[in-house]
């Protein structure tokens, strides 16, 4: 598994190698990068599951940005180059500037590979996909609830921009837009759309929601979403159905919500620092993966 | 003989495009916008969306605030910035969600959640955009008042929401907290 995104260090080149997940912070080689909202927090939680299922660890290509789109543009050069080399089972793109056709290359880049990855997209590189048309090469996609609307918005090349009317919905509409979005083919084949009901669909259908518990300090916590995209990513490498990954990252991170007694002011650390406990617990139940064969 | 001719895929798509009155403005923007690594390319701007002059800068939509903050350091006139697709409005509705101490503002998918006691923001989530954990970093553990805002120190389109979402909070903020 690939994961690759900017961090918010401006002076980190670009780097790749295996991270650590030390609490507070995210170690790659000699950088402590801060497990704060973001690409940081995504790795850190498919590191907790991989240690978990005792897995190979992810694979992660990182590079300082704050938003100005240099290291941006290093990701995607670099992927574009080496994606076919690399040919990883799962590939995530996660916090990147936006470029459409750089995008476009990539999704191109990514068919030369031997075996064609699973390919997953959550934050600007699920707008960068959308943009350029490539969403349904992508196997799964996680946006919120403002972001489906995003994919449901045949105009819209960011979220800042969808059409008010989309933006001014309540969850019961989620269905109507999860089917306009895949009219446009503007959804990858499966969707987690995150929200006060996580809702998982395939190919256009509403297969599973997902509601308790319910918690809804989760929300205002910087990262909770990109632990969700992490625990997918990490499921879906272990090789569940990707349904059944997109399912139990949503209970998972509900319940680590729970058992963190999540409060507005909580770290996305200390949620994630709660999944090797959750996955003690419940993992058996929810999966049916008991027993779990050392290294692998 | 068939001569078969290679469609030129464009090397870039920025989704929005900057309108000027004059096109020597147009041109300087050009210049001042490369002369900071920005990807931009000097375009004809479609019928519907020409206002001015006859040239316009397309650029990467997503930019849009990094560049309207350097246009207005370096004294670069423009008309305005439009998507090429779309209605062209920004989306200007925030929605509040209140917790026990807390206040949640939510602006597109941005989200600003501060403590009613003591002003100071709580968290900052949503959005996609590179400089949002950056964003995160600076504003969290800061009161409203003392914080900087995301408009001075972000680039892009996610950073000018959460703008968005500080403004309010530092109204309700100031209005009492609620």
């Amino acid at each position: 598994m690939l994961i690759s995104g900017t961090v918010p260090i401006k002076d980190l080149p670009l780097t790749s190698g295996e991270a650590r997940f030390e609490g507070e912070f995210l170690r790659l080689n000699d950088f402590k990068i801060p497990c704060s909202q973001g690409t940081a927090a995504l790795i850190s939680a498919a590191l907790a599951t991989t240690d978990y299922l005792k897995l190979e660890p992810p694979k992660v290509l990182l590079v300082g940005d704050n938003g100005e789109g240099m290291g941006s543009r290093l990701i995607y050069e670099y992927l574009i180059k080496n994606t076919p080399d690399l040919s990883p089972d799962v590939l995530v793109l996660h916090y990147c500037l936006p470029d459409m056709a750089l995008m476009r290359r990539l999704c191109e880049s990514v068919e030369r590979c031997s075996k064609r990855p699973i390919m997953i997209a959550d934050a600007s590189s699920m707008y960068a996909a959308k943009a350029a048309g490539q969403a349904a090469k992508f196997d799964i996609f996680t946006p919120d609830a403002t972001e489906i609307a995003f994919l449901a918005d045949p105009d819209a090349t960011h979220p800042a921009y969808i059409n008010k009317h989309l933006f001014d919905t309540d969850i019961t509409r989620t269905h109507e837009l999860v089917t306009a979005a895949y009219q446009l083919k503007s959804a990858a084949k499966l969707l987690l759309v995150k929200g006060e009901i996580d809702y998982v669909v395939k190919k256009g259908q509403i297969i599973d929601t997902i509601t308790e518990p319910n918690i809804p300090e989760l929300e205002a916590i910087g990262g909770t979403g990109d632990t969700i995209t992490g625990l997918v990513a990490a499921f879906a490498y272990a090789e569940l159905e990707l349904h059944e990954a997109a399912i139990i990252a949503a209970r998972a991170n509900r319940m680590a919500g729970k058992y963190a007694q999540a409060t507005p002011g909580t770290r996305v650390w200390q949620i994630i620092s709660q999944f090797p406990a959750i996955f003690k617990e419940y993992l058996c139940e929810w999966s049916g993966v008991c027993y779990v064969a050392p290294n692998r | 003989m068939m001569v078969f001719k290679r469609k030129k895929k464009p090397s870039f798509e920025g989704g929005g495009l900057l309108l000027f009155e004059k096109v020597e403005e147009a041109i300087r923007a050009e210049k001042a916008l490369k002369g900071e690594n920005y990807r931009v390319k000097l375009v004809a701007p479609p019928p519907a969306l020409r206002k001015g002059c006859d040239l316009a800068v397309e650029i990467n939509l997503v930019e849009q605030m990094g560049i309207e903050r350097l246009f207005k350091q370096k004294d670069v006139a423009y008309l305005e910035v439009v998507p090429l697709k779309g209605d062209g409005e920004l989306l200007e509705i925030v929605k509040l969600t209140n917790f026990e101490d807390a206040t949640m503002v939510k602006a597109g998918n941005m989200k600003v959640t501060f403590d009613r006691n003591t002003g100071i923001i709580l968290n900052a989530s949503g959005g996609g955009c590179p400089d949002i954990p950056y964003l995160h970093a600076q504003l969290i553990d800061k009161k409203l008042t003392e914080a900087p805002r995301p408009k001075e120190i972000g680039f892009t389109l996610c950073a000018l929401m959460m703008d968005r979402a500080f403004e309010e909070c530092l109204e309700l903020w100031r209005k009492g907290g609620n």
